[in-house]
């Protein structure tokens, strides 16, 4: 079974409330970590204007290349739920071994603090609320409703299969765990 | 403090509660607490549809709270005023401080020199800082204090003129039943118009109804649900409104029965949108030239609003915040009428207040505060449209820094020679932020209740700390809308020695020998409030299990909407106005024989509109439009929000390049009455010849005096209306590459 992430994004206003709302729930300062980001594109001229966001978590992708890159294997993609989780003891850190994961991953989504050497840190799909039985924190924050996440065969039935959108292309070579659907002009 | 509720392990509880900032929403929230420090925050876990969602501000309620900068204890002035250099000393030393200076300029000056400030920082029924105070003050003599509140003022001299009545929204969810909604002015993605309304306005869409944005900004919910953006020069709204009147009117298609019906004085604004009062007929080209808007395009939305039923148009307080704003409210409670959308589900009736009459904060039950002796002896004011008698015995709050500078001689009710402030942040949140620096400057004593170094709290000589909304218990409600009602229950104790403002009011009671002035209990003041407010015992049989859940909903047979009742049954229903109607032409208005106040809604031009001579020497409109991540100043020292947005100045990348500016380049936007620096944010989302700042951020005067912290209100007037709004979103200003 693959978990993963829904995101309509002809409802986002950009707010980020799903990126306090992480920052929160996992305790990470403010300061360059983010495990979750809303991204932003502007397009046009005035007064034709083209206003989108793109939220931008870990997509836990079916093909994790950031697992492949990471010399002491920290990262591991889970069976059970294809979440994929890092464990910061094995990591090497971001200046001993030049962030790896990062380079690789098309969608920068392992994270890193200001501190010296940081461990990887990432979206883990809030692994402590899954187990009590509750969406990620980021899902429960949006107050548009433009987020939802589960089982990725659900999510698919339920949303169809979107997969492009301003400011994400799918890589076919990680295959992210994500249906989205698209805002157009 | 509330019963434990364990659902993530052992030592952590879970406490059911809200914030009480200056915000639209009162979210149920869920603070996990441990060893007194809040770990967490969840949202409200309701079962949609019911579900009340909160924001990104209270998902950083953690960050407000334990803040390392908040005030934990008493602080004295060191450095000079304004500076704001403090040592902590005891509350025994800051009570002997306040008294000492209180009973002084009493005794030297009269109780009218003391000014009292308070404002809307944390509004709840017990703790609600500016009563405790003004009860202390009146039993202590009197005060002089201020009239108006900054938000919206106009919008309700507007509503009362019209409507005779403030409550004159829809709950949200009846935009399912609109089919055209128009936002003209309102960005509710960012200002919260009560829980949910975002995502009301959203479904809305997604049911199919058509959405127009008029406003200088596409703003994100322009972006998000807008099917077409019309950009409009700040100030202009009611010129376009009274040429749609001016389409509506020779096309015949305004409801002629329902204007027969339920208004008065239709044909007097008639004759001034078709020119036979003034010669002027006001077509669209004529609005055209005023407001930017194509007349095609004004012709086109005349005809759409009028033929598509029902249609909501949504004004609400931003442009109302302006040099003549009650026009704009009260045109587009007019155009409501003359399309018959008044009081019908999925229309609107304007006003721009949007409140509803079920858990309205107006309606909240509060400690009683006394009569002030120093109005007893000033006129009646209650329900009046004459704003020169409100300032007979109060100081319009956009004017505060000018009364203390001019004082009795100035015209003001009395010269002020101290000031107790709480529950605000006035030098950076109303107009003129450089004359509240030369004004505070003039005092002989300041004192400031806060919980943050605000730029008001910088100005103090005696800072009183007070407690957060986790500290605390009491009921509070959101401003504009429930239905519901919420608990706030304390989730830690007070931290540091911090008081709350009807504590600390208390302890000065005693200290001054003022007897009875505080005889209740906490519990025993909230069981009062709760059984003396006929809301709650309406729609809630058990107070523990209130207590206990932090929030009652209301379940709604069908949505509010304002004057159901008038339009259904006029028989029996007049309209709370003098004529029992819709007052488009208002005697009351006109009885005023003020130029300002019209008796039918108007457009004129002003100082510093885009007409203003002055636009030669500073060409570009400023507005100032709400945070994403602030309630208005509160909560801008708070690390996750503030890193979500960037505080920059919006301006169109025509006029930026024009004035060889790039995309981050730290600017200077000056004014005759101030310079702010800040970086530019390059868009297109803004139309050329208008810039935004958003309000709140803290005022920071260097030593040159340019305002580094960027505060909106530096540049903006310390003005008001003719209606009492305060003028926010008219001020010409120019800007440079720093």
């Amino acid at each position: 079974m693959q978990m993963g992430f829904y995101f309509e994004q002809t409802r986002c206003t950009g707010c980020r409330a799903c990126q306090v709302a992480c920052k929160d729930w996992h305790d990470v300062p403010a300061g360059p970590e983010n495990w979750m980001r809303v991204l932003y594109t502007e397009k046009g001229s005035f007064p034709d204007v083209f206003v989108s966001y793109m939220v931008s978590p870990c997509w836990h992708c079916v093909s994790p290349v950031c697992a492949e890159a990471c010399p002491p294997s920290a990262i591991t993609k889970r069976a059970a739920d294809g979440i994929v989780t890092v464990d910061p003891e094995t990591c090497l850190g971001k200046d001993e071994c030049g962030a790896k994961c990062l380079k690789a991953c098309p969608y920068d989504a392992p994270q890193f603090g200001p501190e010296q050497n940081a461990r990887m840190r990432k979206c883990n799909f809030c692994l402590d609320r899954l187990e009590q039985g509750k969406v990620p924190n980021c899902v429960e924050a949006c107050y548009t409703r433009a987020l939802d996440a589960g089982p990725l065969e659900e999510l698919r039935e339920k949303y169809g299969s979107g997969q492009e959108a301003e400011g994400f292309s799918s890589s076919k070579r990680t295959k992210p765990a994500v249906i989205i659907k698209a805002k157009t002009a | 403090m509330n019963p434990p509720e364990s659902d993530t392990g052992s030592d952590v509880r879970v406490v059911r509660t809200t914030s009480t900032y200056d915000c639209g929403g009162r979210c149920p929230i869920k603070l996990h607490v441990r060893d007194n420090q809040i770990l967490r925050v969840e949202g409200d876990d309701a079962p949609e549809p019911h579900q009340l969602r909160t924001c990104l501000r209270c998902r950083a309620y953690k960050q407000y709270v334990h803040h390392p900068e908040r005030f934990l204890y008493p602080q004295k002035r060191v450095g000079k005023r304004g500076e704001g250099k403090f040592e902590r000393i005891s509350w025994d030393e800051a009570y002997d401080i306040f008294i000492r200076e209180l009973n002084r300029i009493k005794k030297t000056y009269g109780n009218e020199a003391i000014l009292l400030a308070t404002g809307g920082a944390y509004l709840a029924s017990l703790h609600n800082g500016g009563l405790a105070a003004s009860r202390l003050l009146n039993q202590y003599g009197g005060y002089v204090t201020h009239y108006g509140n900054i938000s919206s003022e106009g919008a309700v001299w507007a509503s009362l003129t019209q409507y005779g009545s403030v409550m004159v929204g829809h709950s949200r969810e009846d935009m399912m039943n609109s089919r055209l909604i128009i936002l003209w002015g309102w960005d509710p993605a960012r200002m919260i118009s009560g829980t949910n309304t975002m995502y009301h306005l959203i479904r809305a869409k997604e049911n199919g109804a058509r959405i127009i944005a008029i406003d200088p900004r596409y703003h994100d919910t322009a972006a998000t649900v807008a099917h077409e953006w019309i950009p409009i020069y700040p100030g202009t709204d009611t010129a376009v409104m009274v040429a749609m009147a001016n389409v509506m009117i020779k096309e015949n298609l305004h409801d002629r029965q329902f204007l027969d019906t339920y208004t008065t004085g239709f044909d007097a604004f008639a004759d001034y949108v078709l020119g036979k009062e003034d010669g002027v007929d006001k077509t669209p080209a004529w609005a055209a030239e005023i407001s930017g808007v194509d007349a095609g395009v004004i012709d086109r939305l005349a005809r759409e609003y009028a033929a598509t039923k029902p249609a909501a148009l949504m004004d609400c307080q931003g442009p109302a915040r302006s040099a003549m704003g009650e026009q704009y409210n009260r045109c587009a409670s007019t155009l409501c009428a003359m399309t018959g959308n008044v009081g019908r589900p999925g229309g609107s009736a304007g006003g721009g207040l949007m409140g509803i009459p079920v858990g309205h904060m107006f309606r909240m039950s509060a400690i009683p505060p006394g009569k002030n002796p120093f109005e007893l002896d000033g006129p009646n004011v209650k329900g009046t449209l004459d704003i020169r008698l409100r300032v007979k015995k109060r100081i319009h709050v956009n004017t505060l820094w000018d009364a203390i500078l001019e004082g009795k001689d100035g015209g003001y009710p009395s010269d002020v020679k101290m000031m107790w402030s709480m529950c605000n942040n006035y030098v950076n949140q109303i107009g003129n932020s450089n004359k509240a620096d030369r004004a505070l400057k003039q005092l002989e004593f300041i004192a400031v209740s806060e919980l943050f170094p605000t730029a008001t709290a910088r100005y103090a000589d005696l800072i009183f700390p007070v407690t957060s909304a986790a500290e605390r218990n009491d009921f509070t409600r959101p401003w504009p809308s429930g239905p519901y009602f919420t608990v706030v229950n304390e989730a830690i104790n007070p931290l540091g020695e911090c008081k709350s403002d009807l504590e600390i009011a208390s302890d000065l009671a005693e200290r001054l020998g003022i007897e009875g002035f505080n005889p209740h209990s906490e519990e025993e003041w909230l069981k009062i409030l709760f059984e003396n407010n006929p809301e709650y015992t309406t729609h809630i049989d058990d107070y523990e299990a209130f207590r206990k859940k932090g929030v009652h909903r209301v379940d709604l047979p069908e949505p509010i909407v304002a004057f159901r009742d008038q339009i259904a049954d006029p028989e029996n229903n007049p309209f709370p106005t003098p004529s029992g109607k819709i007052e488009i032409y208002s005697r009351r208005a006109a009885d005023l024989d003020n130029p300002a106040c019209p008796p039918i809604p108007k457009y004129m031009p002003t100082a510093e509109d885009r007409f203003d001579s002055l636009a030669g020497q500073y060409p570009l409109q400023l507005i100032t439009p709400h945070p994403r991540n602030r309630v208005h100043s509160e909560l801008y020292l708070v690390p996750w929000l503030k890193e979500t947005e960037e505080h920059r100045v919006w301006i169109n990348t025509r006029d930026a390049k024009a004035r060889g500016i790039e995309d981050r380049d730290e600017v200077l936007v000056c004014n005759e009455r101030g310079t702010v620096s800040l970086p530019a944010f390059l868009t297109e989302r803004i139309m050329p010849g208008v810039v935004a700042i958003f309000e709140g951020s803290w005022y920071q005067p260097d030593e040159k005096g340019v305002d580094r912290g960027a505060c909106a209100n530096t540049l903006t007037r310390d003005d008001y209306s003719g209606g009492g709004a305060c003028v926010m979103n008219t001020s010409l200003v120019e800007i440079q590459k720093a």
